[in-house]
């Protein structure tokens, strides 16, 4: 089942890459060759094996105390701003959302 | 907009619950160790791990596992000692990581249930109920929970340059990472609702439930618990479900209430004018009263998840849960019973009492030191003690002494009880140094009564004529001579005697 | 003074005695970098200010006779994917081309805390994809034996500062082979430990189940040594996935081997991709390790062929989603002028990214979606399960695995250009990730025809990273005494 041009599109939609046609083509050729080369997955019967998501054996339960910046890790503003090519003030600053979402910020959902 | 009730008779609603619950409780973020505080200033509170910087990793709180143990212990689910976390993607700015550490198909709470009880009034919103029906004419409906599961909350984020700070017309966005990262439980629930007030009920069992285990201070206001409802209706008798809208901006137990109402109302309406309704996400707009289109779902999102392999998978140690076991305190709802078999509470002065644990634990707190009192204590506790700010269960037991020996009135309960909010002050003494004691010298009282029958001739002669009931004017005339120390009731018994006998 | 023909444990001792001071060793590394760097290219920043500062730090504390570390005085350099603060880390890419580091990654925190001097950070793959440094964002760099080949990838900076004498340590990462391939085409020793032995706290995840840190040296003991000051203060509690694994390394290189017993898979040894001169120097490895006493027996993994596939799900699946940050808005590279949240975030990584990060990320995201995930991903992690038996299998019959590390020997630039075929080559490497286990390239002569770098691959069980040494130890011997060591040359004989 190779994927179709709009398949492709629709990924790179999903993936947030911009790309013009001549990549797009470029990306349907690869992601098909690439997919052939993986074919040998599919020709297993994996009945009853577990999966290892975690090549760590056997550990488990892997916490930290509830203690604030016992690491120090807390960074200033200034550090925490560093980067961003955009600021206000303390905060962070991205352009209209309009036309990608309508949802509300309100947390987690 | 037809009446809920009218919509009701012809229509099922049907109705499930996600409730956001953050672990407010807790000293630090779910997966690194910034501390947890959204009042600080913006952007104070981060690090590489809730920044999502370039090579940070996550480490789960062993708090906030223990925490979601114990919230699934307090709502009959199944603990699963096997589970991991799994990332969930969404390309939006709030997510710094543009994932949500979350988890998958097992979540450490499964398959647990919460009993709701209605009241007769509520309970006429489902005509033909199968469920039991108590002599009262309330009933009790179990509420499928099917999943309790641990997550990060996200940032932040202000709309600038358009309306009201709405995300419509807005000509960009400002994000504070300062709650990016903050442990979250979110409970879904089957769809066993039928009405909004079995929803509100539900919330508020939850919440009082939440509370008592001190997880989270549970404030919708404030948002650290905030709850979606999904609505869909079908015809009574139908099996098949109806299109769902899912509602959000729910922030108090009344807008649970009334948007679910509000949707019940508007979906039967649109149906019966032939219409179909859409599978959108609306928004509770509680001054409007009524939803609003937030957006459109056509297909499913697709979330891409699948397990981090940041983060170890948990096999959780029996004794882990064990002691989280141990930290369940009594729930609300045993301790209501419990306040009903012990002390002989009416249910619902118990009820009052057992919601919320602050109160609760005040209430048994003033018990301890007068237990003969509980009755009066109780009552001072729903009467009085909300209407103060702070007082000490000392001069609540003390008061409430005073007031079963009938020392004060209830009016002058109230009064003292203001005199010693915030202070440490003793009402036995306050009550002493204002006179407000009420005297039961008969003798004293008899004085005070002969005086002012003497200077009230005419209400006397009023009272030989038949009218008994300027008897209460007399009994007010001996309190004024007596300032208020006298007791009304006393006062009462010797001027009747006292004019039969004349 | 020069640092030709020092190892890390002669710096390291003679910066304790006072025989030279850590500034002069700085200087002399600066010297070399100076020197090579126009030619090799392995850098893309050197942080002359920190690691003279880092070696008066040392020096200082010499004079005030305190302890000095294990690394005392040894120049480092770091794969451009550790986070050091006071250099920028940009995964050679365009997207983080300004970002400057607001925090220390682990590994790096931990060679400094044993002294080591950090020179600065090494060119690589783009965000770690590739295995020829061709798809660095600024320059490729070129293999110090002959300029117009390629150093290996992803850590092709690291492997080169090593092989040019620019530094005798560093750091790379290895998600598929990334540190030993490199470590084969430049001519020294790399490893990949056990995953979970060495932090990846504040490195670039590329696949979060699959990338290991390791050193990279001219001698296996150098990569001992720098081991030690990995693990020194055990696990990491900044890692969820970190264990505890102390062990000095150091010390038991030279711990008897005899008796001890390494398997060869035929199958592999005549595979067909393989070159005559990668033939050869499989059989003269196996010939040094005979000599030094060690039993060789035939072992199997008979999942190995599908270690590829199963790595070309896991690998990009974990990539997209560990890449999926970079959306211009915190860090990294913002489209200038857009109107909306979406267009930007969509130029910002169109134009951030080189082609093959897109290419990986785009495969990545088409595989976890739904319905895929359940035909490619879930599946990869069952054979990924299947690997890690094989492996178990066979190291119930040895104590570790001899490999190829490469088909051939460093390509020529632009010799291979198709990327499918590029993931092939990581045919011997890649199942060493998919399993966790550890694994180590030893440099083992030079091809008779090319004159390039040969080595030789082994790969040890899980958290046996000590004995995996030891037989490195006992192979880099046996090589020594016929006289097979290319690692002898001085700066004049470099290309």
């Amino acid at each position: 089942m190779a994927l179709t041009k709009d398949d492709v599109r629709g990924i790179a939609d999903y993936a947030r890459i911009a790309l013009t046609e001549q990549e797009l083509d470029q990306m349907h050729a690869y992601l098909n060759e690439a997919i052939q080369m993986l074919e040998p997955i599919r020709q297993y019967d994996l009945d009853g094996v577990e999966p290892t998501f975690h090549p760590i054996g056997g550990l488990r339960n892997v916490m930290a105390d509830d203690q604030p910046d016992a690491n120090g890790r807390a960074l200033g503003v200034d550090e925490v701003l560093r980067n961003a090519a955009v600021r206000q003030g303390r905060l962070f600053c991205v352009p209209s959302i309009l036309g990608v979402c309508l949802e509300e910020n309100d947390g987690a959902s | 907009m037809r009446k809920l009730a009218k919509a009701l008779l012809d229509w099922e609603a049907v109705i499930g619950l996600e409730v956001h619950t953050e672990l407010t409780a807790l000293k630090t973020k779910m997966f690194c160790d910034c501390k947890l505080s959204h009042d600080d200033p913006p952007n104070t509170n981060v690090c590489p791990v809730c920044l999502g910087l370039p090579g940070a990793l996550p480490v789960p709180n062993s708090k906030a596992i223990e925490a979601i143990v114990m919230a699934g212990l307090s709502t009959n689910c199944q603990i699963q000692r096997r589970t991991l976390f799994y990332r969930k993607h969404y390309f939006y700015p709030d997510m710094a990581k543009n994932y949500q550490t979350t988890q998958g198909p097992v979540a450490f709470c499964m398959h647990g249930h919460l009993d709701v009880e209605v009241c007769a009034d509520a309970a006429k919103e489902r005509p033909g109920l199968t469920v039991c029906k108590d002599a009262d004419g309330s009933y009790v409906t179990t509420i499928r929970i099917l999943r309790i599961h641990m997550e990060e909350d996200a940032a932040k984020m202000v709309h600038v340059g358009g309306a009201e700070g709405r995300i419509g017309g807005a000509t960009q966005s400002l994000i504070d990472y300062n709650r990016c990262g903050t442990p979250l439980i979110e409970l879904v629930t089957q769809p066993d609702l039928r009405t909004p007030e079995e929803a509100r009920l539900f919330m508020e069992k939850l919440r009082q439930a939440f509370l008592a285990l001190g997880i989270s201070d549970c404030s919708l206001e404030k948002g650290s618990m905030r709850c979606d409802g999904n609505v869909s209706i079908r015809r009574r008798g139908a099996t098949e479900l109806g299109t769902k809208t899912e509602l959000k901006n729910l922030n108090s137990l009344k807008s649970l209430h009334d948007a679910l109402a509000y949707e019940i109302c508007r979906q039967a309406e649109v149906l019966e004018a032939g219409g179909t309704v859409r599978q959108e996400t609306r928004h509770w707009e509680p001054r409007k009263r009524r939803t609003v289109v937030m957006r459109v779902k056509e297909t499913a999102d697709d979330y891409r998840m699948y397990p981090d392999p940041d983060l170890a998978p948990f096999d959780l140690p029996e004794e882990l849960i064990e002691r989280c076991r141990a930290r369940v305190p009594e729930l609300p709802d045993a301790k209501r019973d419990r306040y009903v078999a012990d002390y002989g509470l009416k249910v619902a002065d118990a009820s009052k009492l057992a919601a919320d644990p602050a109160v609760a634990d005040f209430f048994q707190k003033v018990v301890a030191r007068e237990p003969e009192l509980v009755g009066t204590i109780a009552n001072v506790m729903i009467n009085l003690v909300p209407a103060v700010r702070q007082v000490t269960p000392a001069q609540v037991a003390d008061l409430s002494g005073l007031l079963a020996k009938e020392a004060i009135t209830f009016a002058q309960a109230r009064e003292v009880l203001q005199i010693v909010d915030g202070t440490d002050a003793n009402p036995s003494r306050v009550v002493d140094e204002r006179g407000m004691r009420q005297s039961t010298d008969v003798a004293a009282l008899a004085a005070i009564a002969d005086q002012v029958l003497l200077r009230c001739a005419g209400q006397v002669q009023q009272y030989r004529d038949g009218n008994k009931r300027v008897v209460g004017y007399l009994v007010g005339q001996c309190m004024k001579a007596a300032r208020g120390t006298g007791n009304p009731k006393l006062f009462g018994q010797i001027l009747n005697a006292k004019l039969e006998k004349e | 003074m020069h640092l030709d023909g020092l190892s890390a444990a002669q710096i390291a001792a003679g910066v304790a005695a006072g025989e030279f001071s850590a500034t002069e060793v700085a200087r002399a590394s600066l010297d070399a970098i100076a020197s090579n760097e126009p030619r090799v290219q392995a850098f893309l920043q050197v942080s002359a200010d920190l690691a003279l500062e880092a070696a008066a730090r040392i020096d200082a504390r010499r004079a005030a006779k305190q302890e000095l570390g294990v690394l005392a005085g040894v120049p480092v350099a770091f794969k451009d994917n550790m986070n050091l603060v006071g250099t920028r880390t940009t995964c050679a890419s365009r997207m983080l081309g300004g970002y400057e580091s607001t925090y220390t990654a682990t590994c790096v925190r931990r060679l400094l805390d044993a002294d080591a001097i950090p020179m600065g950070k090494t060119n690589m793959d783009e965000f770690a994809f590739g295995s020829s440094t061709e798809s660095s964002a600024f320059y490729p760099t070129r293999n110090p034996w002959d300029a117009s080949r390629v150093p290996g990838g992803s850590s092709g900076g690291s492997a080169a500062a090593v092989a040019s004498g620019e530094v005798p340590l560093s750091l790379g990462s290895d998600t598929g082979g990334s540190i030993r391939q490199p470590a084969a085409f430049c001519g020294v020793v790399g490893m990949k430990p056990t995953y979970g032995v060495v932090s990846r706290y504040g490195v670039v995840a590329f696949g979060s189940s699959l990338d290991q840190v390791g050193p990279l040296g001219r001698t296996v003991s150098d990569v001992a040594l720098a081991m030690n000051a990995l693990v020194a203060d055990g696990r990491d509690k900044l890692d969820s996935t970190s264990q505890d694994f102390r062990v000095n390394f150091l010390s038991q290189l030279d711990k008897l081997v005899e008796g001890m017993r390494v398997g060869v898979i035929p199958r592999l040894m005549e595979h067909q991709s393989l070159s005559v001169e990668v033939r050869q120097g499989m059989e003269v490895a196996q010939r040094a390790l005979g000599e030094q006493g060690i039993e060789l027996v035939e072992v199997e993994l008979p999942n190995m062929a599908s270690a590829i596939a199963a790595y070309y799900v896991i690998g990009p699946a974990e990539a997209f989603s560990n890449l999926a940050r970079f959306d211009g808005v915190r860090f990294g590279y913002r489209e200038p002028g857009c109107a909306t949240l979406a267009e930007q975030t969509a130029l910002s990584r169109a134009h951030g990214f080189g082609a093959e990060a897109k290419r990986r990320q785009m495969l990545g995201a088409y595989l976890l979606a739904s319905g895929v995930y359940q035909t490619y991903y879930y599946p990869a992690q069952q054979v990924r399960t299947l690997i890690t038996d094989d492996y178990r299998a066979a190291f119930e019959r040895c104590d570790a695995i001899l490999l190829p590390v490469t088909p051939t020997v460093a390509w020529h630039f632009g010799e291979v250009s198709d990327p499918t075929q590029m993931y092939a080559a990581d045919l011997f490497t890649i199942s060493c990730n998919i399993a966790g286990n550890c694994g180590i390239s030893v440099p083992v002569g030079l091809g008779a025809d090319s004159g390039m770098p040969l080595a030789a691959q082994l790969q040890g069980p899980a958290f046996f990273d000590h004995k995996l040494l030891r037989i490195a130890h006992a192979l880099e011997r046996g090589l020594a005494s016929n006289g097979d060591t290319p690692l002898c040359l001085s700066g004049g004989e470099r290309a």
